[in-house]
């Protein structure tokens, strides 16, 4: 699977001309680019509002801790939703 | 019915345009059915005039909202949930508080994108209106190389917009282009790729011209041949897969060559309004001139919210009760949302109509007949007409 190709050391981050904000219509998280918006799921707005510099397996770690929740699942779910980001080009791999 | 919010706004603040391109979607007469009533000087001045063509050209010219009309504007539009707003015209550079707009946009909390020619974009300019918080570029170019572009630009272009390409790279600002494609420069699809990866852009649109405004008058010239067509699918195609994770590749096909209709703004009033230089507020950009006998209101006389809300012009085509056969009945209704009412009234004289663009259309043979001159291998081209400027009073 795709997923296993990025790295636990991976920093991701947002692209230039990309935005995360809080829409005050729904008061969801939603994504901005260039002619685009997409509303986000809880798990891509806790991921992306952790990409502040940290390696993926800290987000990882920070969720699981903070959510007390089982890692491996989590890190499945985190690694699905960052490669699916990626590979729309919202998220950038460094 | 629940009225949905709107995600985008357009704010196309000038007609006025340094370039001539034929297949522009402004409205040809710019807009003299819809310029703004609520300008008294304006009204006065369309009493003494001698035609009114002129009285169009003056309204619309004179009509212009002001900066802090703008900002209102926007300031509505956050209000009412939408997130993004693309700056247009005519050439938005042209209006000297193009910044001062872009800053209210993000004080808004608005995703920017200024839709430029880039002419006179000077490099003082280019950091201002980052540091006013622009988010991304759309820059359009009408070739690969400037005989041909500034053949169809009317003037000269080209050379220009390759520097200011680069101002917009070196200012870390993120670089779309657009290119309209038509009959004269469709066959060049192989180059313009090529220059949208020497000018490191991240995002391309290869978008067939559509037939509105400008482009409606002038579609005898600007169709391209079924095989021109095909072949340009093939590379857009092809591109797409080799550039794949570098550069965003959108192609859109000329529509008539489709057999089930666009599914335009995503339904009329569902997601997108546009305010037009005068302040007239749109469903669309092009259905002040597409639609004449649809009164569209105007941000000096209503607040944004009630004519998004509330509007005969908003409301007309909202949802699928308006629909008549054979839409009605049709399983993709609410996939296609019967196609686009501008086209349906351009073509049909009815907005109301089925998209004739769709197969299942009583008035296809509209489109069939656009596309048969264009490939009947005995009539050569037709010659443009240049987008005019409105006049200065």
């Amino acid at each position: 699977m795709r997923t296993t190709t990025i790295s636990d050391l991976t920093r991701p981050s947002l692209p230039k001309g990309v935005r995360l904000q809080l829409d005050s219509t729904t008061g969801k998280s939603v994504l901005l680019f260039p002619e685009g918006v997409i509303e986000l799921n809880e798990t891509a707005n806790e991921i992306l509002s952790r990409c502040d510099g940290r390696t993926l397996a800290e987000i990882i770690a920070a969720l699981a801790e903070e959510y007390d929740i089982d890692g491996e699942a989590l890190a499945f779910d985190v690694r699905e939703t960052v490669t699916d980001l990626h590979r729309r080009k919202l998220i950038e791999l460094t | 019915m629940t009225v949905p919010r709107p995600y985008a706004l357009l704010a196309e603040i000038t007609y006025r345009c340094p370039l001539h391109c034929p297949y522009c979607s402004n409205p040809a007469d710019y807009g003299g059915a819809t310029a703004s009533v609520a300008d008294p000087e304006a009204a006065s001045r369309s009493a003494d005039s001698t035609t009114a063509l002129m009285t169009a050209h003056n309204r619309a010219n004179t009509g212009e909202l002001t900066t802090d009309e703008w900002k209102r504007v926007i300031h509505e539009a956050a209000a009412l949930g939408v997130l993004q707003v693309g700056f247009s015209g005519g050439e938005p550079l042209a209006r000297r508080d193009l910044e001062e707009l872009i800053r209210a946009a993000r004080e808004a909390k608005l995703y920017t994108n200024l839709i430029t020619s880039g002419i006179g974009l000077a490099d003082h300019r280019v950091r201002v209106m980052r540091d006013a918080g622009l988010d991304s570029i759309q820059l359009s170019f009408q070739s690969d190389e400037s005989s041909l572009a500034d053949e169809i630009a009317g003037t000269r272009a080209h050379e220009s917009k390759l520097e200011v390409a680069a101002k917009i790279r070196a200012a870390g600002i993120p670089l779309s282009l657009n290119f309209v494609i038509h009959r004269h420069n469709i066959d060049r699809l192989p180059q313009m790729i090529e220059l949208t990866e020497a000018l490191d852009a991240e995002r391309v649109e290869l978008a067939n011209a559509q037939f509105y405004g400008w482009a409606f008058r002038n579609r005898a010239a600007l169709l391209p041949t079924c095989e021109q067509v095909d072949r340009a699918r093939e590379i857009a195609t092809a591109a797409k897969a080799r550039l794949a994770g570098k550069i965003d590749i959108f192609y859109v096909l000329p529509d008539y060559y489709e057999t089930r209709p666009k599914p335009c703004l995503n339904g009329w009033g569902q997601r997108y309004l546009t305010v037009n230089p005068n302040g007239d507020v749109l469903p669309c950009p092009t259905a002040s001139s597409a639609i004449p006998d649809l009164h569209f209101e105007n941000v000096r006389a209503r607040a944004l919210d009630w004519i998004w809300r509330e509007s005969e012009s908003f409301n007309r085509f909202r949802g699928i009760e308006w629909m008549p056969e054979p839409c009605r009945s049709c399983p993709q209704k609410e996939i296609d949302f019967g196609g686009c009412r501008c086209q349906a009234a351009l073509l049909t004289g009815n907005a109301a109509n089925t998209d004739p663009v769709c197969e299942f259309s009583p008035n296809r043979v509209v489109v069939d007949a656009a596309l048969r001159e264009v490939n009947s291998p005995s009539d050569p081209p037709a010659d443009w007409n240049y987008r005019t400027n409105p006049p200065v009073p």
